[in-house]
């Protein structure tokens, strides 16, 4: 077996190196987790006062540090908890796990003392943030449903298409530049009812982290992000359940221990009830969807810990009972953490990721139903080797396999004008082999380095159709088929990912910061309109699409003020892309056998200035955000091969998001954010054909600008002061989403109106033109009422 | 199953509102529009020279009315085009052949249009079209509770033979009283054939019927590139902007130099009937 003989070998590489590095050395190591419910903590600083160094806990709430013996006092600190500070005497190694109690609700703002490091200055990564799920549940929320993804919306560097969708551009990256990971699992779609709701369901989060740029080595895959979200492990300690009860959907969740600080399990479900009214209105359309999820976490020893996690969710729409249509994402991760020794950490996941749609028509001459697919299952090793307080060292071995069914069309009625029909199905195996080193140079320079070795291959078993000119999607002329079997090499792309991010401090308050990253995609998806939808399809890369590459260097400056309640940074970012997917004008990509005569690629380029403040702590806490960028692309055979605006690309981009806690019975939320226009294609002018068709004539591609979108939201919430002295704890979140009701352009089309004359007929001499605007929500309040027991 | 955006649209219509806005857009150069038609019946046949216009200007578009138009096809016949030749009011802009010719399937036909000191081409072959073995009256039960237009809730079904060892394109025009039905020039039937098993039977075509009224169902034979035309041009007029849907674009068309529109040639299957209980 490859991946083992490697791991060992590497295993047997550090612990030699182990004799050599740890002499006189011992370690202390641990977990640190949240006292209340016994999850694990993510980003705790570990500071050792006395040497004036630390490290944070990783992904799994895990730390480890290798110090000369000696007796140190170590202080744990972390946003929203208590700093904690502990004495040790160090003479062997040790391991120390700590339950952190959280914050008691500062009605006044306090000073905090004991506050050795501020990850926003000393941290080495950049072009990244967290995103604090306490906070989201008291942002004003569209129908009242606090989603992680429309927050990430406001972050600086980050685009939406517009409100009602759950897509986000990232640094002039196209949707489908993100990785979107659920307890490392990927989701294909995030959208629910085409993106009014993302897939996460805030109840059952832990922590969510965008990296925009600087992305570590153990990520790839995709150009632009990497939005990595972990659901909560359970609470180890007590049962506990929550219920929420929203204008649109309701959630219930419960969360206990199996075996008392051993093992816990959570399970969370959400589900929309508009079909319900809808149907008490004797609506024949319906539509509805649904969130499923599910934790186990068991604590073998403290040497190995095992999760399974588990997510489902679908949408599924009926119009009329003659036409349906459904689509949703299941994943399924199983981790194991062991503790080779105490400075050897091992993540072992297998992970399984399934996104698929499905439409149906039940009429008795046109039924059929169209299902289409997409699979993948990965194994995946990643090593963190804690070699001593200056170097930490990861690596690993992930390996993917996809299965990619586009589409099979099938008659589900007798007599039905369709006949079985499928796509072809297309493979792909995705090695990559990565190693990374945070090394800490000096007092003010660390860096983190490392590179990734993306070895990709499209597989068979599949038919490779050979064209003429694979560009030519007018006349295709197929010239030849190729057979390939099971797992048979068609198509091989060999890439080398460097990566590399430095911090240096200028003084303990503020930083300056660099990273250049390149990543590689090799899974693309294929959509030519602004925003994603749920039937699209993906495909690998292959003959002829090849991998997107992506480089970007990013410069920083990071400042905290006033003891580090305030933290600042302001980012310069230049992103160049080569490869990018596009497709040809007109091109048709539903269910096309000759798909890839509509690729086109090329390239693109993205730059830009971010900003933002924020404030964590105390009782106002909240972001601004500032973005001034610009975005092209430059595609032979598209927009007569000349340079154009992405769709994504604004130049302004403004963002506040703030909340406050007034006491322990009112909290207030508020979200405003502004956005220079879009870039959409007008036509220029208009022509006649046929008996009465009048068409536009197009001349260049997203050559006008939508007006600016802002939108002002609030919320409260109320915590009723009975809830004290009761077991079961109730709130109302109240909110009003587009508070002065602004009519922002969702979309814009054009129209040819023929009016009538006196005698109702066509009066084609007096037809003209002219643009209509879709603008979604007007002001629209909305209650939650939240229990948890 | 094109027309899937339409579902989307569908759902965000349940919560947006619309509203009429004036842009700002800049003056286009003109360009010639060509929309020509040569079928297997025996007639005349025409053909539309015209330009476009700016995207606010009114009415009809201008037509030109000193282009030399001509036909020909593989076998070395040439057909002469003259300008409006009954000088009908309606018909500036448009050619007609000198002398009535019929297609023949089979054989490539090219459009030769000079204009404004420019030569446009077009290329188009006849390809034979399936025949329509019946059609068939029946009454649909929904619309008869709670019909549209008073009366109209006859509908037709359509039989037919999909040969499966061509590729085949079809475009289908109805007619209802002599009025061609597409939705006020919103909408256009055509289909090719993925995923289309050997038969086509019963097939409702989307237009109703009052008793006594005369319907006219045509089924036109395209090519890859008159299939292509039609769906482009349907992407193009129903466009929503580019949300959902691609960006728009021009329509591919077999026309050079840059003209605008579509020279077809088409074989032609055509049923009348008048709806009796």
């Amino acid at each position: 077996m490859r991946i083992k003989s490697l791991f060992f070998s590497l295993l047997l590489l550090f612990s030699m190196a182990e004799v050599v590095l740890a002499q006189g050395n011992v370690t202390l190591n641990g977990y640190v987790k949240d006292i209340e419910n016994g999850e694990e903590l993510i980003g705790v600083t570990v500071y050792v006062n006395e040497l004036k160094t630390g490290t944070i806990t990783n992904v799994y709430g895990f730390y480890s540090l290798t110090l000369p013996a000696g007796s140190y006092n170590i202080t744990f600190s972390y946003i929203g908890y208590q700093t904690t500070v502990k004495t040790v005497d160090l003479t062997a190694n040790q391991s120390l796990n700590l339950e952190l109690p959280p914050e008691v609700v500062r009605m006044d703002e306090v000073v905090i003392n004991e506050k050795p490091l501020d990850a926003n200055v000393t941290e080495v990564k950049m072009s990244r943030n967290e995103l604090n799920v306490k906070q989201i549940k008291k942002l004003p929320a569209l129908f009242g449903e606090p989603d992680i993804i429309k927050t990430i919306q406001l972050l600086p560097g980050v685009i939406s298409a517009g409100e009602g969708t759950s897509s986000f551009f990232v640094r002039g990256g196209s949707a489908d530049q993100n990785l979107i990971l659920i307890d490392e699992a990927p989701i294909y779609d995030p959208s629910h009812l085409f993106g009014l709701f993302s897939v996460f369901n805030a109840d059952v989060i832990k922590d969510a982290e965008l990296y925009k740029g600087g992305i570590p080595s153990r990520f790839g895959g995709r150009l632009s992000s990497i939005l990595d979200v972990r659901t909560k492990d359970g609470n180890n300690k007590k049962l506990q359940g929550s219920a929420g009860i929203g204008l649109l959907a309701s959630r219930v969740s419960l969360e206990g221990p199996i075996k008392k600080d051993k093992s816990s399990f959570i399970v969370s479900a959400r589900r929309s009830y508009v079909d319900l009214f809808l149907r008490a209105a004797n609506q024949d359309n319906l539509v509805h969807f649904y969130d499923l999820n599910a934790k186990i976490n068991w604590r073998a020893n403290n040497k190995n810990r095992f999760f399974v996690a588990a997510y489902s969710g679908r949408d599924v729409l009926d119009f009329d009972d003659l036409f349906g249509f459904d689509w949703g994402n299941t994943t399924f991760t199983f981790r194991w953490n062991h503790l080779f020794n105490d400075r050897l950490f091992s993540n072992t996941s297998l992970i399984a990721s399934r996104f698929d749609y499905g439409l149906d028509s039940e009429d008795e001459v046109q039924g059929f139903e169209w299902t289409s697919n997409l699979e993948e299952v990965s194994l995946k090793e990643d090593i963190t080797y804690f070699i001593n307080p200056r170097n930490e060292l990861d690596f690993g071995y992930h390996v993917t396999w996809r299965r990619f069914s586009p589409g099979r069309i099938a008659p589900t009625v007798e007599g039905s004008i369709f006949q079985e029909t499928e796509l072809e199905r297309t493979f792909a195996l995705d090695h990559a082999l990565y190693v990374g080193n945070q090394q800490r140079v000096n007092d003010r320079l660390s860096l983190k380095y490392g590179v990734r070795l993306s070895i990709f291959q499209n597989v068979g078993k599949s038919d490779l159709i050979i064209y003429e000119d694979p560009q030519d999607n007018i006349n295709i002329v197929r010239t030849d088929t190729i057979s390939f079997g099971a797992f048979e090499n068609i198509k091989t792309y060999v890439n080398l990912e460097p990566r590399l991010s430095a911090r240096y401090l200028l003084n303990p308050s503020s930083s300056l910061k660099f990273s250049y990253n390149r990543m590689v995609q090799n899974t693309h998806l294929i959509s030519s309109g602004t925003v994603p939808v749920p039937f699209n399809t993906w495909q690998p890369s292959s003959p002829y699409l090849e991998p997107q590459i992506a480089d970007q260097i990013a410069f920083g400056y990071f400042r905290n003020f006033k003891e580090n309640q305030y933290e600042f940074s302001a980012e310069v970012y230049y992103k160049d892309m080569d490869n990018i997917t596009d497709f040809a004008d007109n091109a048709d990509i539903f269910f096309n056998q000759d798909l890839p005569t509509e690729f086109r690629q090329g390239t693109s380029e993205s730059y830009g200035l971010e900003m933002m403040l924020e404030k964590k702590e105390g009782a106002f806490t909240g972001f601004a955000s500032y973005t001034l960028s610009r975005t092209e692309r430059t595609v032979p055979g598209v927009n007569l091969s000349e340079t154009f605006l992405a769709n994504y690309d604004r130049r302004h981009s403004f963002n506040v998001v703030a909340t406050y806690e007034h006491n322990d019975k009112w909290s207030f939320g508020s979200n405003f954010t502004y956005s220079s226009g879009r870039p959409i294609t007008i036509p220029a002018g208009r022509y006649e054909f046929g008996e009465n068709y009048n068409a536009d004539l197009i001349t260049v591609r997203n050559g006008f600008k939508l007006p600016a979108y802002h939108r002002l939201d609030l919320s409260a919430t109320l915590t009723p002061r009975k809830n004290a002295n009761r077991n079961w704890k109730t709130s109302w979140v109240f909110s009003v989403y587009n508070a002065y009701s602004r009519k922002n352009a969702f979309s814009l089309f054009t129209e040819t109106v023929v009016p009538e004359d006196s005698e109702g007929n066509p009066d084609l001499g007096n037809v003209s033109n002219r643009a209509r605007m879709i603008y979604l929500f007007p002001i629209l309040p909305s209650v939650t009422y939240n229990v948890k027991f | 199953m094109k027309r899937i955006s339409y579902f989307i649209l569908l759902l965000v219509a349940i919560a947006s509102c619309e509203e009429t806005v004036l842009l700002d857009i800049d003056q286009t150069p003109v360009r010639i529009v060509i929309d020509g038609l040569v079928t297997n019946e025996s007639k005349q046949h025409a053909v539309k020279v015209s330009r476009t216009v700016d995207f606010y200007q009114q009415g009809l578009t201008p037509r030109v009315e000193d282009a030399v138009v001509s036909v020909s096809d593989n076998e070395g016949n040439v057909f002469n085009y003259v300008h409006n030749p009954n000088n009908h009011p309606d018909s500036v802009g448009f050619y007609l052949s000198e002398f009535p010719f019929a297609g023949e399937v089979g054989r490539i036909y090219t459009l030769n249009v000079q204009a404004d000191g420019q030569t446009y081409t077009a290329l188009d072959s006849m390809f034979r079209v399936t025949s329509v073995d019946s059609l068939e009256i029946t009454i649909n039960e929904d619309e008869r509770m709670d019909p549209e237009d008073e009366d109209r809730f006859y509908e037709i079904l359509y039989y037919a033979e999909e040969p499966q060892d061509t590729k085949d394109f079809y475009l289908f025009q109805f007619f209802r009283n002599g009025e061609l039905e597409n939705e006020e020039g919103e909408q256009i039937y055509f289909a090719d054939d993925r995923a289309l098993g050997d038969r086509i039977d019963a097939l409702p075509i989307p237009v109703f019927y009052a008793l006594g009224d005369t319907a006219v169902v045509e089924t036109f034979s395209l090519t890859r590139n008159g299939f292509l035309f039609y769906n482009d041009l349907f992407n193009n007029i129903n466009n929503d902007g580019g949300m959902f849907s691609p960006p728009p674009a021009n329509p591919r068309t077999n026309l050079t130099n840059g003209a605008l529109g579509f020279f077809q040639v088409s074989a032609i299957n055509r049923l009348t009937l008048v709806i009796e209980e």
